[in-house]
C-alpha cells in the first residue's frame, strides 16, 4: 500500500462527464481510472487498491446508493464522494449515513472537488494505516499464552501487579515476569505503548473503571 | 123418524120466523109472564108439599110437647098428693089417736067407716084445698083395713079390704096406680105410728082417676079442646078422660083417633098393677086443621107476590136492554155504514137480538177474514223479513255471536265459524268469553256487560270496546266488540259484533307513523294553498321560514307565491334552489291541484354542494399539481440532462487551467478565457437549479391516508375513460384501512398515471379481452403495496429498459414523463414502482410504499 500511487476512481454513465473529469483530475497529477457503470468498477476493484470513488447518484442500473451499500456488505471502507446532478435534502442524507465523505452538486466548482478529492485520499491513506497496525498487533497479540493475554488485560486495565497476583492466586513474581515477557512479545516500549496497542486492538479496557 | 126431524126443523124456523119479528120489549114483556107463570105452576106443586110435611113436623112435636107438658102436669099432681098423704100420716092427730089403740092380729072385724073427718086426720081445711081424695084408710100390719074415711060415699072395693101387701110401703111413702073394679085408681100408702114410735100399720089414700082428678091435675089449663085420659094400651081402650062425656069411659082408641089426635106415654114411677096404663094426650083435630088452613093461605099469598114481582122487574129489565140495544143497533148501522160501507144491520122491525146476533156473526166472519189475511201476510213479511235477516247474519262480513244473560251462545254465524274456527253446533251453549275472549280480557268484556244493563245514558244501547280474541288453534289478534241488548219477550239476549282490527290497527299505526313521517323529517317540508299560504311547516323548515320572515299561517313572499301559482297553472313539478345564510336549499314544489295546495320538498344540500367545490378543486389541484410536477420533473430531467454537459465543460475548462504552464506567452488570457468558459457553465448550472427550484420542488407534504380510498377516489375519476373504453375497473381492495402517510395529491397521481397507462394499453386490444384489476393489501416485508393489473398491449422488450427514462414514450402524443414522474414520486415517498416482467399477457405494475405504521416506528 504505501509507496503506491493512489487512484481516483470515477463511476459515471455519462461519456462527457467522466472524461471531463479525467481531464480535470489528471491536471493535478492524480491517477484516475473510469468506469460506465458500478458493476463494471466492482469487476475491477479489491479492497487493497489505495484511492476513492467519485460516484454518480443517478445511473441506470445499479444506482450509486445501491453500490454503498454493496460496499457496507463487503466491509469495502474506500471514501466515497457523492455527485449528483440535483442534490436533493434525503438522498444526501442517506448518502451520507451510508458512509460517503462528501457530496458535491453538478456542476461543481473545481477547487471544492479537487479540495474534497485530497481529503478523501489522505482519509483513504490513514484508514489503510490504521488498519495495517491493527493486523499487526492482532498476530503479536496472537503469539500471547493465554494467560499472558490475561495479565495484559489487568495491565492495561490499570491493576497492579499485586492485585493480578491476587485475582489469579500467583505470585506477584510470577505476574512480573509475564508482564515483562507481554512487554517483550507486544514491542511496547512503555505501559502507555501497551495501552494504546490495546486500544487499537479493541481491547476492552474501560470494564473495570465503569 | 127422518120425517119427524124435518117435522121439527119446519117448527123450528116457522117459529124462529115468528119470534125475529116480535118486538123485543113484547117479547120480554111475554118471556116475562110465561117465566112468571112457570114460576107460580112449579112453586104450586111443590110447596104446599114441602110445608106440609114441614107443618107435620112441627105438629108432631107441638103434641108431644104438649103431652109431656100434660104428663109433667099430671105427674106434679100426684106428687102433690103423696106428699099430703105423708102430712097426713105423721100428722100428730094420728100419732095421738093411734096411742091407746090396739089391734089384734085375730081380731076380724068389719072396718069403722066415717062420713064425717075421723078424729084421725087434721082440720080438712088443712089438705083439701090441696087434694082430691075418694077414701082414706087405717090399715094394720097384716094389711087389713081398720078404719075407713068414705068421701066419695061409694062402697070400699073388696081389694081394699085386705090390702096386697105390694101397695104397703115399708120404709117412706109409694104411690102405685091400679084398677079395682075396672077403674083406675090412685093408691099411696105411709107408715103410721103412734105417740111411742110404734109401728101400728099404714095410712093409706085412695083416689079414683075420673075425670074429676084428670081435670083437676091439669087445673083448667087445658084449652083449645086438649083432654088428657088413662088409657089401656093391652084393651086399646080408655079407662078414663077429662071429659067424659067426650070421650068416655072404655070408648076404643080407633074412635077417638077420628075427632082426635092421641098421644100416648107411658108410666115409669108408678108400676105396681098388672095394668099396662099409658097417660094419653087428645088433641082435637078440628083445631089442626084450622091452623094448617091459616098457614097455606099466607104463604099463597107470599108466592103470588113474589111472582108479581119477579115478572115486573124481568120485564122492566128486558125493556130497558132492548131500548138500549136498539140505540146500539142504531150506533152500530151508523157505523156500518160509515166504516164498512154495508148496511148492516138493517133496522127493521123484529128482534134486536136476533139482529144484533146475525150482524155479530157477520162481523165477526169479517173480523176473522181480515184477520186470517192479515196474519197471512204479516206471516209472509215475517218469513221475509227471517230470511232477510239470516241471510244478512250469514253473509254478515263480521262474525255475529248471539248470547244469552249468562253469557252463554245461543247463535254463531258462518263469518264467525271461519273466522274462529268452531263450528256453530259445538259451541252453542259454551260461555261466550271464556271461548273467544283472552283471559285479561274477561273483567273488562264482564264490564261492558254489566255496564249495559245499568247505565241507561248509553247511546243507541250498545257499548263498543277493543280486546284481544282467541282463535281456535290459540292464536290472539286484536277485535273491536260491540255489544247490543235484543229485549225478547220472554228474555233478554245480547248480540255481539265482532271486528277483526288487526289490519285497522296497523292501518292508525301506519297513519300515526305516516302523519309523524314529514315532522321527523329532516328535511323541510310545507304545503301551501293556492293563495299562498302555509298550512303546514314542519320543524326542519325554520330556516326556510326565516329567511321568508314568516310563519305557519302566513304568506309566502311575492315571488314564491308567483312561483306557487305558476306551478298550479302548469301542474307540473318545478324545481329552484335558494341559498339561506350559510345553507343552500333545494325546494320541489309539487302541486296537489285536485286538493288545491302545492307540497314543498327541501333539501339542504349544503354538503352535496361544498363536496362537489372541494371535489372540483381537488381535482383541479390534481391537475395543477400535475402540470406543476410535470413541469418540474422536466425541469430535473433537464438538469439532470444539461447539468452532465454543463460539467463536463466546465472541468473540460478547469482542466485546461490547470494544464497551462504559467510560464507560457498569453495564459492569462487563455487562463481568463477559460475560466470564463467554467464560469458560464457553473452559471448556467445555477439557473437550471433555480428554475427546478421555483416549479418542482415544494416541501413535501405528508398527511395519512387510507390507499384504498385513494385508489376509489382514483377509480371515481377514471369511470368516464374507463366507461369509455368499456373496461370496469375491478377493485380488489382489503377489507381494512392501508395506512399511509403521502401526500395525497401526488400519490393520487402515481395512481392515475399508471391506471391510464393501462386504459390506454387497453384500447389496442378487442374489447371482450379487455380487464384491468387494481389490487390492494400489504407485502410479506410489511409494505403497502398496489397492483394494476391489465390485458393490454403490453410492454415490448426495448421499451421495457427505458420504462422511467424522461422524455421516453411510445405513444404518439406522449411525453414520456408520466412513469419518470410517477417513479420520483413513488421514490420520494420512500417507495418505488416496478413492473413484473414475467407476465405473458397484458402488463402488471406494482407500486409499493412504506406502510405508516413502519415510518412511524423507525423514528
Amino acid at each position: 500500500m504505501t509507496g503506491k500511487q493512489p487512484n481516483v476512481f470515477v463511476v459515471d454513465d455519462d461519456q462527457a462527464m467522466r472524461s471531463s473529469l479525467k481531464w480535470l483530475i489528471e491536471s493535478v497529477g492524480m491517477r484516475v481510472e473510469t468506469y460506465a457503470t458500478a458493476d463494471e468498477f466492482i469487476q475491477n476493484y479489491y479492497p487493497g487498491r489505495a484511492g476513492c470513488l467519485l460516484l454518480d447518484v443517478r445511473m441506470p442500473g445499479m444506482s450509486g446508493l445501491e453500490l454503498q451499500e454493496h460496499f457496507l456488505k463487503h466491509q469495502i471502507n474506500i471514501p466515497i464522494i457523492i455527485i449528483t446532478g440535483h442534490g436533493d435534502v434525503p438522498m444526501a442524507v442517506r448518502a451520507m449515513k451510508s458512509g460517503a465523505v462528501d457530496f458535491i452538486e453538478k456542476p461543481f466548482n473545481d477547487e471544492l472537488l479537487l479540495e474534497s478529492i485530497r481529503n478523501a485520499l489522505a482519509l483513504d491513506t490513514e484508514q489503510r494505516k490504521t488498519q495495517a497496525e491493527r493486523a499487526e498487533i492482532a498476530t503479536r497479540l496472537a503469539n500471547l499464552t493465554p494467560r499472558e493475554h490475561e495479565v495484559m488485560e489487568m495491565v492495561t486495565a490499570g491493576k497492579a501487579n499485586k492485585e493480578i497476583a491476587q485475582a489469579l492466586g500467583v505470585s506477584a513474581k510470577t505476574v512480573e515476569a509475564h508482564r515483562s515477557r507481554v512487554m517483550e512479545k507486544m514491542q511496547a516500549d512503555s505501559l502507555a505503548d501497551l495501552v494504546k496497542m490495546a486500544v487499537a486492538a479493541n481491547i476492552n479496557i474501560s470494564d473495570e473503571n465503569e | 123418524m127422518k120425517k119427524r126431524t124435518a117435522l121439527l126443523k119446519r117448527l123450528e124456523s116457522w117459529l124462529l120466523g115468528h119470534l125475529r119479528r116480535i118486538p123485543m120489549t113484547l117479547l120480554s114483556i111475554l118471556i116475562g109472564l110465561a117465566c112468571g107463570a112457570l114460576v107460580w105452576a112449579v112453586l104450586d106443586q111443590v110447596q104446599p108439599k114441602a110445608l106440609r110435611s114441614i107443618f107435620d113436623e112441627e105438629l108432631q112435636t107441638r103434641l108431644e110437647q104438649q103431652a109431656r107438658e100434660t104428663l109433667i102436669r099430671f105427674e106434679n099432681y100426684v106428687a102433690a098428693h103423696t106428699s099430703t098423704t105423708r102430712l097426713l100420716a105423721n100428722h100428730r092427730s094420728l100419732s095421738s089417736y093411734l096411742d091407746p089403740i090396739y089391734w089384734s092380729d085375730l081380731e076380724e072385724s068389719d072396718p069403722t067407716v066415717y062420713f064425717s073427718p075421723p078424729p084421725w086426720l087434721p082440720a080438712t081445711s088443712l089438705w083439701r084445698s090441696l087434694v082430691e081424695p075418694g077414701k082414706i084408710l087405717l090399715i094394720d100390719r097384716q094389711g087389713r083395713t081398720r078404719e075407713v074415711y068414705n068421701l066419695d060415699l061409694r062402697l070400699l072395693p073388696p081389694e081394699l079390704l085386705k090390702v096386697d101387701r105390694r101397695f104397703l110401703t115399708e120404709s117412706r111413702v109409694q104411690a102405685f096406680l091400679t084398677t079395682l073394679e075396672g077403674r083406675p085408681y090412685l093408691l099411696i100408702s105411709e107408715v103410721a105410728e103412734d105417740g111411742t114410735g110404734t109401728n101400728m100399720g099404714y095410712l093409706m089414700m085412695v083416689v079414683p082417676l075420673d075425670s074429676e082428678f084428670l081435670l083437676a091435675s091439669q087445673q083448667g089449663v087445658s084449652s083449645s079442646g086438649v083432654l088428657v085420659g088413662l088409657f089401656d094400651a093391652d084393651e086399646q081402650r080408655f079407662l078414663s078422660s077429662s071429659d067424659s062425656r067426650v070421650v068416655p069411659a072404655g070408648s076404643r082408641i080407633e074412635q077417638v083417633s077420628r075427632n082426635f089426635v092421641v098421644t100416648a106415654q107411658s108410666f115409669f114411677q108408678y108400676e105396681g098393677s098388672v095394668l099396662n096404663m099409658q097417660f094419653a094426650t087428645l088433641v082435637p083435630r078440628s083445631a089442626l086443621e084450622e091452623t094448617q088452613q091459616r098457614v097455606e093461605g099466607v104463604e099463597r099469598r107470599q108466592r103470588l107476590v113474589a111472582a108479581t114481582t119477579f115478572i115486573s122487574v124481568f120485564t122492566l129489565v128486558f125493556y130497558l136492554l132492548s131500548e138500549r140495544l136498539n140505540r146500539i143497533l142504531r150506533r152500530i148501522s151508523l157505523f156500518s155504514r160509515r166504516a164498512l160501507g154495508r148496511r148492516q144491520p138493517a133496522i127493521e122491525r123484529g128482534n134486536q137480538i136476533y139482529l144484533l146476533e146475525d150482524w155479530i156473526k157477520q162481523f165477526i166472519g169479517n173480523v176473522l177474514t181480515a184477520r186470517e189475511e192479515m196474519r197471512r201476510e204479516h206471516e209472509t213479511e215475517l218469513k221475509q223479513s227471517e230470511a232477510i235477516k239470516q241471510a244478512i247474519l250469514e253473509a254478515a262480513l263480521d262474525p255475529i255471536i248471539t248470547i244469552d244473560r249468562k253469557g252463554k251462545i245461543i247463535e254463531f254465524n258462518s263469518t264467525a265459524e271461519k273466522e274462529f274456527g268452531y263450528r256453530r253446533d259445538d259451541v252453542i251453549g259454551i260461555l261466550f268469553p271464556s271461548l273467544i275472549i283472552r283471559a285479561e280480557d274477561n273483567p273488562k268484556f264482564n264490564r261492558m256487560l254489566k255496564r249495559l244493563e245499568t247505565d241507561a245514558s248509553l247511546e243507541r244501547g250498545e257499548i263498543r270496546g277493543e280486546m284481544s280474541a282467541l282463535r281456535a288453534d290459540t292464536t290472539q289478534f286484536p277485535v273491536e266488540v260491540a255489544i247490543k241488548p235484543i229485549q225478547l219477550p220472554l228474555k233478554e239476549v245480547f248480540t255481539i259484533y265482532v271486528r277483526d282490527i288487526t289490519s285497522r290497527r296497523r292501518a292508525e299505526e301506519m297513519i300515526v307513523s305516516l302523519a309523524k313521517f314529514p315532522t321527523e323529517s329532516p328535511s323541510p317540508i310545507l304545503r301551501v294553498n293556492r293563495p299562498g299560504v302555509i298550512i303546514y311547516a314542519n320543524p326542519a323548515s325554520a330556516p326556510l321560514l326565516a329567511y321568508w320572515e314568516c310563519a305557519q299561517g302566513q304568506k309566502l313572499p311575492l315571488y314564491w307565491r308567483n312561483r306557487v301559482v305558476n306551478a298550479f297553472n302548469s301542474g307540473s313539478d318545478w324545481e329552484s334552489e335558494v341559498i339561506v345564510g350559510e345553507h343552500i336549499y333545494s325546494l320541489l314544489v309539487t302541486p296537489v291541484v285536485e286538493l288545491n295546495y302545492v307540497n314543498i320538498y327541501g333539501r339542504d344540500i349544503t354538503e352535496v354542494r361544498r363536496a362537489e367545490i372541494e371535489a372540483r378543486q381537488h381535482q383541479q389541484e390534481l391537475v395543477h399539481v400535475s402540470r406543476l410536477s410535470t413541469m418540474g420533473e422536466m425541469a430535473t430531467g433537464l438538469a439532470h440532462e444539461l447539468n452532465q454537459p454543463l460539467s463536463a465543460i466546465a472541468n473540460y475548462a478547469s482542466g485546461c487551467v490547470r494544464r497551462l504552464p504559467a510560464e507560457m506567452e498569453g495564459a492569462d488570457d487563455l487562463k481568463f478565457a477559460l475560466g470564463q468558459i467554467s464560469g458560464q457553465a457553473e452559471r448556467a448550472g445555477e439557473i437550471i437549479r433555480r428554475l427546478r427550484r421555483l416549479v418542482g420542488k415544494q416541501l413535501p407534504v405528508r398527511s395519512e391516508a387510507d390507499m384504498n380510498n385513494l385508489i376509489r377516489e382514483v377509480c371515481t375519476f377514471v369511470e368516464f375513460e374507463a366507461r369509455k373504453t368499456g373496461v370496469i375497473v375491478e377493485q380488489e381492495l382489503t377489507a381494512g384501512r392501508l395506512p399511509v402517510r403521502v401526500d395525497v395529491v401526488q400519490i393520487e397521481q402515481v395512481l392515475l398515471n399508471l391506471i391510464r397507462n393501462a386504459l390506454e394499453a387497453l384500447q389496442e386490444v378487442p374489447e371482450k379481452r379487455r380487464s384491468l384489476v387494481v389490487r390492494s393489501g400489504y407485502q410479506e416485508s410489511g409494505e403497502v403495496r398496489v397492483d394494476v393489473v391489465d390485458t393490454g398491449s403490453g410492454i415490448k422488450k426495448e421499451a421495457a429498459r427505458n420504462l422511467f427514462t424522461p422524455f421516453f414514450t411510445t405513444k404518439a402524443s406522449g411525453m414520456g414523463m408520466g412513469l419518470v414522474i410517477s417513479q420520483t414520486i413513488a421514490k420520494d415517498h420512500g417507495g418505488k414502482i416496478e413492473v413484473d416482467p414475467t407476465v405473458s399477457v397484458g402488463s402488471h405494475f406494482c407500486l409499493t410504499l412504506p406502510a405508516y405504521e413502519n415510518l412511524e416506528d423507525k423514528q
